[in-house]
């Protein structure tokens, strides 16, 4: 008995001692940590795009182009629960924290694949949500010991990362109104910033700033302005009350500006001109708000007065350029309307604006900034033709860019639709759109996708990767000079990120839809963790070796 | 409370899951007898674009139906508004109509829609269509059988007609026998594989993707392949299914046809029945 009780003592002060020895991450996630973003080690993923920039581009090398073939899965998680990943999963200290679909959320051990816990919101009756396009969630924020989270009865939830249990609970708005919220919160600093859906539902679209440590909202800003404000003359009569411009994606930081950079959503209705007329600000614009006070710095509006639904939130990512012989800070954003932009992050001036599908709205963007539209493309009763179609040249998945290649890439579709409008009265919580779009059928409209690389400083597709079907997957690219995307069919795809070419793929019996892979090392071993559909499955290069963890 | 909470959950849930694709289901509260917006002037403009966007593709601009039945009489055929609203909310299990669940559509999105619908309206016939169902009856055993099944007979590699009278227009189907029509419809559309030998296997196609393609060969074996295997994959431009121009097939015995296949009501689904 004494030998035993020995032995176990000799065999806990090694275990103790090899804790010692190894040094843990810090306990609480500072915004140091986040400012970060992806380390050399690989040994976290903590913010939406990887890194403030959004360029979901991970320094990582040991997977390559030579290797890949030889990835192989390491465990699949289940949610069991109806519904599909959107998100965009965080990990830190070897637990990942992944938000699903009707506010249901765990903490997973990514070595084993196995829940530590599990979070599920008590939603109010599912029909009485507003969420127009799927009970979804686009992931966890991440500060100190607490994680972040939007609700679909609009709400932002601070829960303990160790239990999942509630810490704050803040009221965004009223979701009987139509508002609802799937976006992952973007952490800057001691604030937790969000914004909300219901672009669909006649609501008038803001982001906000809570206090981390008490839920206290720090500051509100409306993307559509008020009376007196500027702006508030591109809406005639009272269509500002119901004009949408939602936000639904995570935007982009740059902390030297210390300036927030957000796409924003569709004016309402969507597609009938005479229920608004003007410009419609900040629709389909993006906002470089001051991170401190949410006091608007600049905006650039993409699409004015949109009859399309063309929301401007996709993810805006963040680079340094040199654009003729002159080096710039610039945000980059693939649009909904079919351009490609390149503009000065810190003044909003417009450097590039380039066609990455078939466009017939539009010539070009002009010198003044505003793109020459084409005439014929008002949508009315009898319905009328332009490409792209509604859900657009590409839409929410996040593209990847490439600093050390400066390549964008972007999956974009190639759709054209009718385009139906006509006067809409609007109902407090019913849909508000004015009208639809149809996808264009027939020989004469295929409709297809294309993984595309696109150089920023001029727009110009380098290659091009296509797939038989419009693809929704969102993007990695790795530093040792790969694509992982997928496509619509449920493959899960490695491309050659130098030359397009295709490498490797696997049927995931879903798509991945909305989202991207993510990556990081575990145990030695560089891991690819892939949301699709209802699972997470977890890749690994089974032949290098593990080094088993000792704390 | 709590486990009142949990079955409340639980049926929601139940409720998603029957209905994959929109997981937010209003649960049904009994819809009016009457359409509230019929003759409304701004329901009817509103209902017709949303026709001509979630309807027409089948039912065709004039509502006389290209893919689908012709749905200016379904009032003189004697459906109540209450059930026309029902089939266009939970669709015909079985069939090509689909759901459209709340809250994508609302309850003002399907009565804008029927106010429209009602402005097309037509009075039943008086005299019943040309043609001779039992004559019509030994052509199609002749002519459509091999490749088209009814009831338990025919065969597969064709959509079952067990029940097209009720499925389709009768005018449509005459477009579609005589080939004036293009013909695209998933899972029939014809694909040639050849062999690395050289061997060529023909069929319809099931589904595909970037990487293999599965079908019903004309042996109505259903196998799946990989592209790679494959020396070609060629999906044919023509329709598998023959046109019967006027010399293989005269009018006459095309009303006859015509008359026998209208006359093909399936069996009428509980569904169905339940919204009558």
């Amino acid at each position: 008995m004494l030998r035993r009780l020995l032995l176990a003592a000799v065999a806990v002060s090694i275990v103790v001692g090899s804790l010692v020895a190894q040094e843990a991450p810090p306990r609480l996630v500072s915004p140091q940590e986040l400012l970060a973003g992806l380390p050399a080690d690989g040994s976290r993923w903590v913010t939406f795009g990887g890194s403030y920039t959004n360029q979901r581009h991970s320094p990582l090398t040991q997977i390559t182009p030579e290797n890949v073939g030889r990835l192989a899965p390491q465990w699949v998680f289940q949610t069991d629960t109806p519904g599909r990943f959107e998100t965009t999963p965080l990990l830190r200290d070897n637990v990942l924290y992944v938000t699903g679909p009707l506010n249901m959320a765990w903490a997973i051990d990514a070595r084993s694949g196995r829940e530590i816990w599990r979070y599920r919101r008590e939603l109010p009756a599912t029909g009485s949500l507003t969420a127009c396009c799927g009970l979804v969630n686009k992931g966890f924020g991440v500060l100190g010991d607490r994680l972040f989270m939007t609700t679909l009865d609009a709400h932002l939830l601070a829960l303990d990362m160790k239990t999942g249990a509630i810490v704050w609970d803040a009221t965004l708005e009223d979701y009987t109104k139509g508002y609802a919220s799937t976006i992952a919160p973007l952490v800057v600093k001691d604030k937790v910033i969000v914004g909300v859906a219901g672009g669909e539902y006649g609501i008038r679209g803001f982001i906000d700033a809570y206090d981390a440590k008490t839920g206290k909202q720090a500051w509100r800003f409306y993307t559509i302005p008020g009376p007196g404000e500027p702006g508030h003359d591109t809406w005639a009569g009272d269509s500002w009350k119901t004009g949408g411009a939602s936000v639904w994606v995570t935007g982009a930081y740059d902390p030297e500006l210390n300036l927030l950079y957000y796409g924003i959503g569709n004016p309402g209705p969507d597609y009938h001109s005479e229920s608004r007329k003007g410009d419609n600000l900040y629709s389909d614009s993006i906002v470089a708000l001051d991170a401190d006070t949410g006091k608007l710095r600049w905006h650039y509006q993409f699409t004015p007065h949109d009859l399309h639904d063309w929301d401007a939130t996709e993810v805006p990512v963040l680079a340094d350029l040199t654009i003729g012989g002159q080096p710039r800070k610039v945000v980059m954003l693939a649009n909904r309307n079919g351009f490609f932009y390149t503009l000065d992050r810190t003044d909003g001036k417009l450097l590039v604006a380039k066609p990455f599908v078939v466009t017939t709205w539009a010539k070009e963007v002009g010198a003044d900034g505003r793109p020459v539209v084409l005439p014929g493309n008002v949508p009315d009763e009898k319905g009328s033709l332009t490409c792209p179609d509604v859900t657009g040249a590409t839409n929410f998945w996040p593209p990847s860019y490439d600093p050390a290649q400066r390549l964008f890439f972007v999956n974009a579709r190639e759709v054209c639709a009718t385009y139906y409008a006509w006067r809409q009265e609007y109902v407090p919580g019913e849909r508000f759109t004015g009208g639809a779009g149809q996808r264009a059928r027939g020989p004469d409209y295929r409709a297809y996708g294309a993984l595309r690389a696109l150089d920023p400083a001029t727009g110009e597709r380098r290659w091009e990767f296509e797939y038989i079907s419009p693809s929704t997957s969102g993007l990695l690219s790795t530093a040792s000079g790969l694509i992982f995307s997928g496509d619509a069919e449920g493959n899960f795809l490695a491309i050659d990120a130098r030359s397009g070419k295709f490498l490797w793929r696997f049927q995931m019996g879903s798509a991945l839809h909305g989202t991207s892979a993510i990556t990081y090392m575990l145990d030695g071993r560089q891991q690819v963790l892939v949301p699709a559909g209802t699972t997470l499955t977890a890749w690994a290069l089974s032949d290098v070796p593990r080094v088993p963890a000792t704390r | 409370m709590k486990w009142m909470l949990s079955t409340v959950a639980l049926v929601v849930l139940g409720v998603g899951y029957v209905t994959a694709q929109d997981l937010f289901v209003r649960l049904p509260a009994d819809p009016p007898a009457k359409n509230p917006l019929e003759g409304n002037a701004d329901a009817i403009t509103a209902g017709m674009g949303a026709y001509r966007q979630r309807c027409a593709d089948c039912h065709g601009v004039d509502a006389r139906g290209i893919r689908s039945p012709d749905i200016t009489q379904v009032w003189a055929k004697g459906r109540t508004d209450r059930a026309l609203f029902g089939i266009v909310r939970n669709g015909i299990p079985g069939t090509e109509m689909p759901a459209h669940p709340a809250p994508r559509t609302s309850d003002t999105d399907i009565w804008r829609i029927l106010a429209y619908v009602k402005t097309l309206a037509a009075s039943a016939p008086d005299a019943p269509p040309p043609g001779d169902a039992g004559s019509g009856e030994n052509l199609f055993a002749r002519n459509c059988l091999g490749c088209h099944r009814v009831g338990d007979r025919g065969g597969q590699l064709g959509p079952d007609l067990t029940r097209i009278g009720a499925a389709r227009a009768r005018a449509a189907l005459g477009r579609q026998i005589r080939g004036q029509v293009a013909d695209f419809r998933p899972g029939y559309e014809p694909v040639t594989l050849t062999t690395p030998q050289g061997h060529q296997i023909r069929g319809v196609k099931k589904n595909e993707d970037m990487f293999s393609v599965q079908i019903m060969d004309s042996t109505e074996r259903i196998q799946g392949y990989l592209r790679e295997d494959m020396r070609t994959v060629t999906a044919e431009k023509q329709s598998a299914m023959p046109a019967f121009g006027s010399e293989r097939l005269t009018d006459a015995e095309l009303d006859d046809l015509l008359a026998y296949l209208t006359s093909l009501q399936g069996a009428t689904s509980p569904a169905e029945a339940g919204n009558r």
